[in-house]
């Protein structure tokens, strides 16, 4: 199996993404003002004490814009983790149980047709209290079917190799044979996996954040800003095209990041699917 | 192998089973008639757990419907009235066998389902069909284009590009499409007027809201295309046509491709739901009038007939691209074979 070296171009590549990680966690404490006082007139174009002028309710763009990344990127962190670990269990179980492996290809098959704002819609529709963690719960449930998918179409040449039928022949139990046999020569497929669901988790709830289901007004939320300062783009476009950059850099970068860690095998695999 | 590659690409988008030649007229009968009962199947059971979803998770369209005043009784008296006082299978049972009738149920507030959405979905379908096409196009396009010249700066370009434009979510490009083609140089209108028909009253109002939904799956099967090029270049059929000193871009169209379409056309079909998915937030930004606005208000109104409607014809026009993508690989398969 391959040996994991981190080289300089990945370390190159994954950096942009660390660093706007990190910005956006300590946005914060670096923010001038608080996020829920107006400090200029409604859609102030950028001037003095407002770099970037204010949004429709004259609070400063600023101190939204770096406190609004924390929650988006703590969320799509917690979602990405909680996919990938539970589908790591699941396709390993799914590659040495022919009838649960069945039983995944029949619930993603099922999954595709329900397009994820749609399911987002549904669980918020349907747990009108959950806020925040209705999003994260349905971005969870939403995407382990495919993520499930791929860790077992990997883990599959596996289940048939030697070791696995000598683990199972010395009579260890499944979880053994799946976690300490399966899942550590998946580490590269596992780690793009990560990669790739923590740029959907940021789709995901950026969306969901948009269609204001989930984080509700005066929080400060880069897709809500999108979404509230719209009608004012005219009279301050920076209130909408600041969190739009923000959204996009965090996007990108991520996804340039996820990219360079998978290996070309597991690669082509997260591409097929 | 097929000669007429540019038949085969086009096909994709449109139902392609009126392309597939009968040459084993039963076995091909069967073959679709099987594919076509699975695929129902499939719709059939995600609406099953749509339905129990709703059912399960807390409150529910009495509730959510009822004025501020209203008694308990009051709440217990529409509960009956909307029939959610009847055991779950009984409502899923009676509205899974007035679908084929063309029924989609009555909504929590007492509206056809079907009338709702009769003009927005629709519109919808318009938008997500236009930059359906545009997708397909652009993305063959640019992935042969990579394809013929691997490894070059323009391949590398087209891969970084592609990767970068399917990790931004709709609205965004919306956003940056607004300031570029409105604000800036005000070519095209900040938004979608209706006219009295709840159409948009010009078809430049659709440009912006179908490019913001092009460019991210562009990216996303420009990807596929190149991916599945890179697999077949390897192929020996390939191989040889490369040494034989074929140009390149023959080498892609000619030899390369036929061979990869199965997995491109499977790849593409996956776009529509996200496709379907992001048109809801891209209509929302553009006001378009489309099943964004209605599912807002159903998702407020707690409106769970209406919902399962929204998901069943979405559900459906997912299931139509699948069993097209389901078509071609088994004729591009069974042609081989």
């Amino acid at each position: 199996m391959t040996v994991t070296v981190v080289p300089r171009r990945v370390l190159k590549r994954i950096a942009p993404g660390l660093l706007l990680v990190l910005l956006a966690l300590t946005g914060p404490w670096l923010a001038p003002h608080p996020i829920d006082t107006p400090v200029t007139a409604p859609y102030a174009p950028a001037g003095d004490g407002a770099p970037l002028g204010g949004d429709q309710l004259g609070r400063d763009v600023v101190s939204r814009l770096l406190h609004g990344g924390t929650a988006l990127i703590g969320s799509a962190l917690l979602v990405a983790l909680a996919v990938t670990a539970l589908a790591a269990l699941l396709g390993c179980f799914a590659a040495l149980r022919p009838a649960l492996g069945r039983a995944v290809e029949r619930t993603a098959d099922v999954a595709i047709l329900l397009p994820p704002v749609l399911g987002i819609m549904l669980i918020a529709l349907a747990w009108p209290d959950g806020g925040r963690l209705a999003v994260n719960a349905a971005a969870i449930v939403l995407g382990v079917p495919y993520a499930v998918r791929l860790v077992a179409g990997a883990a599959a040449p596996l289940a048939q190799s030697g070791y696995v039928e000598a683990a199972t022949a010395r009579g260890e139990r499944l979880w053994y044979v799946a976690l300490r046999e399966l899942l550590p020569n998946l580490r590269a497929t596992v780690l793009a996996l990560f990669g790739l669901r923590f740029v959907e988790a940021v789709y995901v709830i950026s969306v969901a954040g948009f269609l204001q289901i989930g984080s509700q007004p005066p929080a400060a939320d880069w897709a809500l800003m999108i979404r509230e300062n719209a009608p004012g783009i005219l009279l301050n476009p920076w209130a909408v095209v600041a969190p739009g950059l923000a959204i996009a850099l965090l996007a990108i970068s991520v996804n340039l990041a996820s990219s360079s860690l998978a290996p070309r095998s597991a690669r082509k695999a997260v591409t097929a699917s | 192998m097929s000669r007429t590659v540019k038949d085969d690409v086009v096909a994709v988008p449109a139902r392609s089973g009126a392309a597939t030649v009968p040459r084993r007229t039963g076995t091909l009968v069967l073959r679709v008639a099987a594919a076509v009962a699975r695929r129902a199947l499939m719709l059939a059971v995600l609406l099953a757990v749509v339905f129990a979803a709703v059912e399960v998770l807390p409150g529910d369209a009495a509730t959510a419907t009822s004025e501020r005043g209203d008694s308990a009784a009051d709440v217990a008296a529409r509960r009956h009235l909307l029939g959610l006082d009847r055991p779950l299978w009984e409502r899923f049972w009676d509205w899974m066998t007035a679908l084929p009738t063309g029924d989609l149920g009555t909504s929590a507030r007492g509206q056809k389902v079907t009338d709702l959405l009769a003009d927005p979905f629709p519109n919808t379908l318009l938008l997500g069909s236009a930059a359906f096409v545009l997708t397909v196009v652009a993305s063959l396009a640019l992935g042969c284009w990579a394809a013929s010249r691997p490894g070059r700066p323009i391949d590398r370009i087209i891969g970084h590009a592609a990767t970068s434009a399917f990790a931004v979510p709709e609205f965004v490009v919306s956003v940056g499409l607004l300031l570029v083609l409105s604000l800036w140089t005000g070519w095209l209108p900040a938004v979608t007027l209706t006219g009295a028909d709840g159409n948009p009253t010009t078809w430049t109002m659709l440009i912006m809201p179908v490019l913001a939904l092009v460019i991210p799956q562009t990216g996303w099967n420009t990807r596929i295309v190149r991916g599945a090029l890179a697999d077949q270049a390897s192929a020996p059929h390939v191989e040889a046509a490369h040494l034989d000193g074929l140009p390149p871009h023959r080498v892609v169209l000619r030899h390369a491709l036929p061979g990869a379409l199965p997995a491109i056309a499977t790849g593409i079909a996956t776009s529509t739901g996200m496709l379907l998915g992001g048109a809801v937030a891209v209509e929302t930004l553009f006001n378009y009038p489309g099943i964004g606005s209605v599912l807002a208000a159903a998702v407020a109104g707690r409106d769970a007939p209406l919902i399962a409607g929204v998901v069943m014809c979405a559900g459906a026009a997912i299931s139509l691209v699948l069993l097209a993508a389901d078509l071609v690989r088994a004729r591009m398969l069974g042609a081989r074979t």
